[in-house]
């Protein structure tokens, strides 16, 4: 009962065959935001990856590679994050909690505790970001999207989140959310982009919705919709309409159903609007 | 057990502690009663303190992370006989009432002031959201930041 | 005045602002075990049979109570005046438990983890009995009886589930409605929210030297704790002894005697020190709430826009115990219809009633909140009806200083009241200013939209009391050293609120001495005189009053040596800036002088004096509220984007205090009225019993507030002052859901105001 050993990862292999060793008992422990909230009772061994040298940011071309373990408010305040698709990605941090425990969690942590009401997942899915993980096999990599189709975390009771990787987008992303107050979380939350060609037609879209109160997922329906037409007001009213009867939405005690779908295609609108803003700069 | 070194206001400690023992229970044990408990669970800010001039929640940090690092308390930042312009000007706005938030609040006002020296009110309120007070509906709070950085601009500040 | 009406620093402020141990777990004696309670599962059991052996046999366990082997007297947890207006319906431990969350057991242990694992090998049998989680359905046909047990004492009708009622008439209400060309009719509720202190519930029990029993106490009413656990531990009052350190806020929770009973009782059988404190968990389901409730109203006024009837209609919920349920049940009529005093035909009646949900106590506001909520958004719906502006409506029924109502007379503390004249009100001139300041001319009735957002702006005005009258007594007492300092010795309780630097400065102003010379020791049963406690808005009223008195009885003795010294007669003798000085010759000695020759050379005396006041009357202090909010049209969300909150408080003895006052109850007021509820599971479970999914507001969630404070001067009062305390929180329920109105056209009559109901509420408007 309780822990017994506290370990200072130094490297993956370390954490890795540590974890393996406890059989269970065992836990990667990173900011420790969601692990010291919720320690479950048969966690003998904390495995502190912090100390494996996975934080950093760095540009990779358009996109962005983010370790596992920098903090989201280091995220926050990069110049590397913040030249990435005109800061999208810093903003969405400011969403997240408060300033003291983005100063402790990770990013890494928000992937793999992929909490249902999160900002994080929803900004990853929207985005199309990869998470590249390892266990004592293999390196392993995928989409968010993809990874949260697959049984994920029995994936992570035998593998490290090492690096999320952002692709480079020619185009623009905005994100709404609607809490009950400031550093609360979302009661529901989206993240859509759009690129336009030539002509001015929205080339591609991406409309990701979270917090519904299920884990985020993209619309792939109503992206399908936008491409190829002309951003207009109307175009978005007319997104936001066909969200309504797409998007699954369900009750908890934050909000109802009903509300929800009607918040969303407000917010989906919002969010719409202001990334072709983006795009042609006019925000 | 599990015996590691950091550095607390400014003063080496070399102290055994239990592996699963959350920083706020080492500080109390060590003696600074400033970091106080509102919640255990991350939201209050009442345990706020720096982890290496960053404010962390000490409620929510294992001790053993803090290995080799610093930390900082209210007990660091001045006493009765010598206080902080920060702590001067808590005083002086009245922006304290039972004063439990307060240890936490001063603290997150002290990182805000040095990465930002010149705040404006909504920048106070931003940087201080994580930290609840239930007494003051913030005004004066905010008031007192400003007061703060105002002074430290001018040179009053150590 | 060189003290009074200036923003003096906190006498205790210093030690906070640098963190020094001085709350109540701040120091534990040495070996100090901990104490845990035991928690009913159910809403409502009966315990059939309780083993603790095996919970006794882990090593390190000292002590476990339960029903079994404590003192079974009937008591009230409410911590008020003897005899309590309260209920005997709680038990140590008893053999029934009444909401998720009830006490059940209670451990001491040398570890919180031992105490912990104690806890979970307790076995408890229940036999669960049908549990009622619904008002109106507690009185209705066929429900189980929470509160069949045969000691229980004071309750109004224990077989439906009635704690209390209240039924009073003024004139004629059936006539008043038919001699009324406008009625209007509606039903406000006041759902279950929290006063969330930062600090939650602890305290610390210990054996003395002398084995007399040390209670440490995060309270608002160490008096009342004394008195209340020598009843129910069955010990002499003259053995225990309670001190009250700094506490982390109180709102009226820690005016409940709710763990210091059970540390007591395990100290007493471990002989060790105890340390119990409620986790925020805990501290939301088994500490107080407000009473939630449901106010019916009915307002009838002439054409001009005379109010003439006014009936009220309360079901107020008191949950599991009736702690404060008559008392806060009579506030909810009490402190709101003098308000509007030119009506001659009011009936106000109420019931409060048991649940099987947690348990309402006092909570800031004290039932004037929910009352105000009821009443002032019926103003404002009469306003329209009317075809008047609301804010000339209420101009023109409010009262007045020189005016009374017949309230007053007709509703006291849990038995009738006391006719009273209303000396001072500066309510016209707060209404006036704070309209001015929110911009209610161009503002109301016009709404402008910026994209989504809606504006719009609602008023609403409240009344309070300072102190509860004839009964809430204090006492202070006036040292003086020899050097011509002072230790002032108050019983009042200062939970955060400055009362201990407000007493300081009436102390100091009376002996003409600088706030430095006055040392405050305040909250201690062992060494200072009696005070009722910090509720009811009373300190600085009452206790202020008693601590005046003593000042001029100290005051009177140094000028009598002084007078000695200078040769001139006291009457020509003034105290100022540490000098006894003669009007006449200017001639001037200073109070060192007095006090060493008063200790130490001629006709040798301490100069002490003790003086007690009894709150003679409760004057009203006054408040108009102004809100400006936005509505988001599309999702519902309501954000309040100015509040205006002009006040008189009497003569502000501490101005910046008294603005703190304000603006702390104002955002507590916001959050409920925005955000906080506590929810329960079908089984009568508190489902967010954490900051997580019970919200309180953020710096980043303040509007722009301005408090303005429009002295009056209150005759009875000590340098003129009323009370602040509480009615700040009775505003921003009412304002908002006014302002909401005047944005959307939306009547909402049940905080909180959560997208969820304004987006529903503006669709059933555009269906409708
Ligand atoms: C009060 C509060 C408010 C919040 N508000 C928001 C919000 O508004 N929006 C939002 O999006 N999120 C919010 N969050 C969620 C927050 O983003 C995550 O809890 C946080 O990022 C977790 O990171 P961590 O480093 O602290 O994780 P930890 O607590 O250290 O770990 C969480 C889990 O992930 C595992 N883990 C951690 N790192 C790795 C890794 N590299 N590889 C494999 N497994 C790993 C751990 O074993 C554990 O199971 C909130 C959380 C809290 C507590
Ligand atoms: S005690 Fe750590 S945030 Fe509340
Ligand atoms: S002053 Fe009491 S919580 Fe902030």
């Amino acid at each position: 009962m309780g822990i017994k050993r506290f370990h200072y990862a130094r490297d993956v292999e370390e954490a890795l065959s540590l974890l393996a060793a406890y059989e269970g008992r065992g836990a990667l422990l990173a900011g420790g935001v969601d692990l010291a909230r919720g320690l479950a009772p048969e966690v003998e061994g904390l495995i502190d990856v912090t100390t494996a040298g996975l934080a950093g940011i760095s540009a990779d071309g358009g996109g962005l590679r983010v370790g596992a373990t920098t903090t989201l408010e280091a995220i926050r305040r990069s110049q590397e994050a913040q030249g990435y698709l005109g800061g999208f990605l810093a903003k969405v941090m400011g969403h997240v909690a408060t300033l003291p425990l983005r100063n402790m969690a990770t990013l890494g942590g928000a992937v793999v505790s992929a909490h249902p009401w999160a900002d994080i997942p929803t900004a990853l899915v929207a985005l199309g970001a990869e998470a590249v993980w390892q266990n004592e096999e293999l390196t392993e990599k995928a989409s968010v999207e993809e990874l949260y189709r697959r049984p994920f975390r029995a994936i992570f009771r035998r593998a490290l989140l090492t690096e999320v990787r952002f692709p480079a987008w020619d185009g623009a992303f905005a994100f709404e959310k609607v809490a009950r107050n400031a550093g609360d979380i979302a009661l529901i939350n989206c993240a859509c982009g759009l690129g336009l060609d030539g002509e001015g037609k929205i080339a591609w879209a991406r409309v990701a919705i979270g917090a519904t109160p299920h884990r985020a997922k993209r619309l792939t329906a109503v992206e399908d919709f936008l491409t190829d037409e002309a951003p207009s007001e109307e175009l978005w009213a007319e997104a936001a309409h066909k969200m309504k009867t797409e998007v699954e939405v369900g009750d908890d005690m934050r909000a109802s159903a009903e509300w929800r779908r009607s918040a969303a295609a407000a917010i989906v609108r919002r969010a719409l609007d202001r990334a072709a803003k983006g795009v042609t700069g006019d925000a | 057990m599990l015996k590691i070194y950091f550095e607390l206001n400014g003063e080496p400690m070399y102290v055994e502690i239990k592996p699963g023992e959350m920083l706020l229970d080492l500080l109390r044990r060590l003696g600074m009663k400033s970091v106080k408990e509102g919640c255990r669970t991350g939201e209050c800010g009442a345990c706020t303190v720096l982890l290496d001039g960053k404010p962390v929640r000490s409620c929510l940090t294992f001790a053993a992370k803090i290995k080799g690092h610093r930390v900082t308390t209210l007990e660091g930042l001045g006493s009765p006989a010598n206080p902080h312009p920060l702590q001067e000007a808590f005083l002086e706005t009245g922006a304290v009432q039972c004063g439990f938030c307060t240890p936490g609040m001063i603290l997150v006002a002290y990182d805000l002031l040095s990465r930002n020296p010149d705040p404006t009110p909504e920048e106070v309120r931003e940087a201080i959201t994580g930290n609840l007070c239930r007494c003051t509906g913030y005004v004066k709070i905010v008031e007192a930041v400003l007061l703060a950085a105002k002074r430290r601009r001018e040179g009053v500040w150590r | 005045m060189k003290v009074v009406g200036k923003n003096v620093r906190k006498v205790d402020g210093i030690a906070l602002v640098t963190g020094q141990p001085v709350f109540t777990l701040d120091v534990t004696p040495p070996g100090a075990v901990v104490g845990k309670i035991l928690r009913s599962p159910h809403a409502h059991a009966e315990i059939v049979r309780i083993d603790t052996s095996k919970a006794e046999e882990l090593p390190g366990v000292l002590c476990i109570l339960h029903h079994g082997n404590v003192p079974r007297t009937p008591y009230t947890t409410a911590g008020q005046g003897w005899p309590e207006p309260s209920p005997y319906d709680s038990f140590l431990f008893d053999r029934k438990v009444r909401f998720v969350g009830d006490r059940v057991a209670a451990v001491a242990a040398t570890s919180e983890e031992i105490a912990d694992e104690a806890l979970r090998l307790i076995e408890v049998e229940y036999r669960q009995l049908p549990a009622v989680l619904v008002p109106e359905e507690a009185i209705g046909p066929g429900a189980p009886v929470i509160h069949d047990e045969e000691e229980s004492r004071g309750i109004h009708d224990p077989q439906h589930n009635v704690a209390a009622a209240i039924d009073i008439r003024v004139g004629d209400i059936e006539r008043g409605f038919t001699e009324s060309d406008v009625v209007v009719e509606t039903t406000c509720e006041f759902p279950y929210v929290q006063h969330v202190p930062l600090e939650s519930h602890c305290v610390v029990a210990y054996l003395d030297e002398e084995d007399r029993l040390v209670i440490r106490s995060a309270t608002q009413v160490p008096f009342h704790v004394r008195r209340i656990v020598a009843r129910a531990l069955g010990v002499p009052l003259s053995r225990i002894r309670v001190i009250k350190p700094r506490i982390g806020g109180g709102f009226g929770t820690k005016q409940e005697i709710i763990l210091e009973d059970v540390a007591a009782a395990l100290a007493l059988r471990t002989r060790r020190p105890v340390v119990m404190k409620y986790s925020r968990a805990e501290e939301f389901v088994a500490a107080r709430t407000r009473h939630p409730m449901k106010i019916r109203i009915k307002l009838g006024a002439k054409r001009d826009g005379t109010i003439h009837a006014i009936e009220m209609d309360v079901l107020s919920n008191t949950g599991a115990y009736g702690t404060h349920s008559l008392t806060v049940l009579s506030n909810v009529g009490s402190k709101t219809l003098p308000l509007y005093n030119k009506a001659p035909h009011l009936w106000f009646h109420g019931k409060a009633v048991y649940t099987n949900l947690p348990v309402a106590g006092a909570y800031r506001g004290y039932g004037a909140t929910q009352g105000y909520f009821a009443l002032e958004v019926a103003v404002d719906e009469l306003a329209e009806k009317l075809g008047m502006d609301p804010l000339k409506l209420r101009l023109a029924n409010h009262i007045r200083a020189g005016e009374t109502s017949p309230i007053f007379e007709k509703i006291g503390e849990g038995r009738a009241g006391k006719a009273q004249v209303v000396k001072s009100c500066a309510l016209e001139e707060c209404i006036r200013e704070g309209a001015k300041r929110i911009g209610w001319k161009e503002k109301h009735g016009k709404k402008t939209s910026e994209g989504r957002w809606v504006h719009g702006v609602g008023m609403a005005l409240s009344m309070q009391g300072s102190g509860i009258t004839d009964i809430d007594m204090a006492a202070a007492t006036i040292v003086m050293n020899e050097d011509g300092s002072f230790r002032l010795l108050v019983g009042a309780t200062d939970l955060g609120t400055g009362s201990d630097t407000i007493l300081a400065q009436i102390a100091a102003e009376t002996l003409g001495v600088a706030v430095e010379a006055i040392s405050v020791y305040s909250s201690d049963t062992d060494f200072t005189p009696f005070d009722t406690g910090a509720y009811a808005s009373s300190t600085t009223y009452v206790s202020g009053g008693a601590v005046l008195r003593a000042a001029q009885e100290a005051r009177r003795r140094i000028l009598e040596v002084a007078a000695a010294i200078l040769g001139e007669p006291p009457e020509s003798l003034d105290l100022e800036e540490g000098h006894a000085v003669s009007r006449g010759t200017g001639k001037k000695v200073p109070l060192s002088e007095v006090g060493h020759r008063a200790m130490y050379v001629t006709d040798q005396r301490h100069i002490i004096a003790t003086a007690s006041f009894v709150a003679p009357e409760s004057p009203p202090p006054f408040a108009a509220f102004f809100a400006e909010v936005a509505v988001d049209v599309e999702t519902g969300v309501v954000r309040v984007v100015k509040f205006v909150a002009a006040a008189d408080c009497g003569m502000p003895i501490n101005p910046a205090l008294a603005e703190g006052q304000l603006e702390g109850a104002i955002v507590q007021g916001i959050g409920h009225t925005l955000y906080e509820e506590l929810l329960f599971s079908p089984r009568g479970r508190v489902r967010n019993p954490n900051l997580f999914d019970y919200r309180i507001p953020t710096a980043a969630d303040v509007p722009d507030i301005e408090v303005v404070l429009i002295p009056s001067d209150e005759p009875t009062g000590p340098y003129g002052a009323k009370s602040i305390g509480e009615i700040g929180i009775n505003g921003p329920a009412p304002a908002i859901a006014n302002a909401i109105y005047d944005a959307i056209g939306v009547r909402l009559y049940r905080i909180p105001f959560t997208p969820e109901r304004v987006l529903k509420a503006l669709h059933g408007k555009s269906m409708g």
